[in-house]
């Protein structure tokens, strides 16, 4: 899966927990700045096991800290799945 | 300072609908609000109606919480939407928020075990926890409106929400709170708890007729009809009441509390009888001064006749006189949430000068012999009225109220 076709599915995920703008993610966007807690930041990670079957360790779940955080660690989870 | 309970506004969604005109208007034309459930899959089931909150009453509002919490915000966005409370300058550590529910979360709680018992997921969804507590209804209704003082979750049964306007009351009488949104929501219609239901042989299964499946006092009767929603009640003391200039649409005089430490599921007529004797005296009133009785009436055969005993022990011959009725037999019995639904539903009734009739009272149980306002609502100015709630496990509340101050 390419990374653009990744932070497209990601943007739909956060948007639809938060309700955010569309233009409101960018690869910079600190999460925390977005509005996104700890407890939305859950709720976000399951949809993306989910959505893209994979499991996101504890340790790498709370190192991200930026959206494209989220986008690189799906990269590299899908990216193992598959390899 | 004066240590009266007002009530300054109140909610309710039921399967009436969204609001208390909704309510009013199914009461005075006495239109059950029983019907087939949709909100599930029920074609499997047994029992397939129920007193089911309609989907346009709900959807889209307050996304991300189960169902019962979704009903108690919306009732008491119409209780703080009426009493004109926001903004109105009071101590928001002296804000309780108390809300009784019979069953918490049943939506998350079925969804979740579906998903790891039937589907074979290991995983849930990261708030199913914080979705089916207990006390999820309390703390989202305390969160929206800012309630920083007493807030919790009173859970026995179908007194729930009966035990928790009566906390609420004490509380605010004793002085330790100005204020509380109090009163209870349950949503029970998931397909693991109906299941649960049928099983105990209580169900009033009708599924051709949901509108007459309730019928209690009727000598024809086969049980009772679950129900799901909420009703939600700002209780205020007198003196925040009357210095904000407020208009108080109702009292709260007395409250009586008791256990029968007997049968968990058969009632008895001591329990009850002490509840509505206690609620008199803790209101300071008289048998005299009941206009009216909204009875726990759900309509099984355990129920009806004990509550008519334990009625006519208190009331004496003066019984006969006083108007019963079961507005279970329009709504169903929404459980946890059942006592507030009633005191809601009576006090819209009430300030418009009706009496809620009991439905479906074809023929009367011998063993029934007061009057429960059979089949049509009745034009009567009641000041005065108890309400009724007994749930399972031998637990009994009983709340005396006034209708609308000075009337």
């Amino acid at each position: 899966m390419e990374r653009a076709e990744i932070e497209s599915a990601l943007v739909e995920i956060v948007r639809n927990e938060k309700q955010l703008a569309e233009d409101a993610l960018s690869p910079e966007t600190l999460l925390a700045d977005a509005g996104i807690d700890s407890l939305d930041a859950l709720t976000i990670l399951f949809a993306i096991e989910e959505r893209f079957h994979i499991s996101i360790p504890d340790d790498r779940a709370r190192a991200m800290k930026t959206f494209g955080d989220m986008i690189t660690i799906v990269e590299e989870l899908t990216g193992a799945a598959t390899a | 300072m004066t240590s009266r309970v007002a009530i300054t506004g109140y909610g309710i969604v039921s399967c009436f609908g969204r609001g208390k005109e909704a309510a009013l208007d199914a009461i005075r034309n006495a239109r059950s609000g029983v019907r087939t459930i949709t909100s599930i899959d029920s074609s499997a089931l047994a029992c397939r109606i129920g007193g089911e909150v309609p989907a346009d009453a709900h959807e889209g509002l307050h996304r991300g919480y189960d169902r019962f919490t979704r009903f108690a915000l919306i009732a008491a966005d119409e209780a703080m939407q009426q009493s004109q409370f926001a903004n109105s300058g009071i101590d928001a550590t002296r804000f309780g928020s108390i809300i009784g529910t019979g069953l918490g979360g049943c939506e998350t709680q079925d969804a979740s075990y579906r998903r790891l018992y039937k589907d074979d997921q290991s995983r849930l969804p990261p708030m199913a926890i914080a979705q089916c507590m207990y006390n999820a209804a309390a703390s989202a209704v305390a969160t929206k409106h800012q309630a920083r003082g007493a807030s919790y979750a009173v859970v026995s049964a179908c007194a729930s929400s009966a035990h928790a306007i009566g906390q609420a009351f004490q509380a605010i009488r004793a002085g330790t709170l100005d204020a509380a949104l109090a009163g209870g929501a349950d949503a029970p219609l998931s397909y693991a708890i109906i299941r649960a239901w049928e099983s105990m042989r209580v169900l009033a299964i009708d599924n051709e007729h949901p509108d007459a499946a309730c019928r209690p006092f009727s000598n024809d009767r086969k049980g009772l009809v679950l129900a799901e929603g909420a009703a939600i009640f700002l209780l205020e003391s007198f003196d925040s009441a009357t210095a904000r200039g407020a208009e108080i649409v109702g009292e709260v005089l007395g409250f009586g509390i008791t256990s029968d430490a007997g049968h968990v599921t058969d009632p008895s007529a001591d329990g009850a009888s002490r509840a509505m004797q206690m609620a008199l005296d803790d209101g300071a009133l008289s048998i005299d001064d009941v206009d009216y009785i909204n009875a726990h009436g759900t309509g099984t055969r355990a129920n009806d006749t004990t509550e008519t005993a334990a009625i006519k022990s208190v009331f004496g011959e003066r019984a006969y006189k006083i108007p019963v009725s079961s507005t279970k037999s329009l709504h169903g019995h929404a459980m946890g949430a059942s006592g507030a639904i009633e005191i809601a539903a009576s006090l819209a009734a009430l300030n418009d000068g009706i009496i809620p009739p009991t439905i479906n009272l074809a023929d009367p149980d011998p063993a029934c012999d007061l009057d429960y306002v059979a089949n049509a609502a009745r034009e009567g100015s009641v000041r005065t009225f108890l309400s009724n709630s007994f749930g399972f496990g031998g637990m009994n509340g009983v709340l005396a109220l006034r209708v609308r101050r000075g009337n």
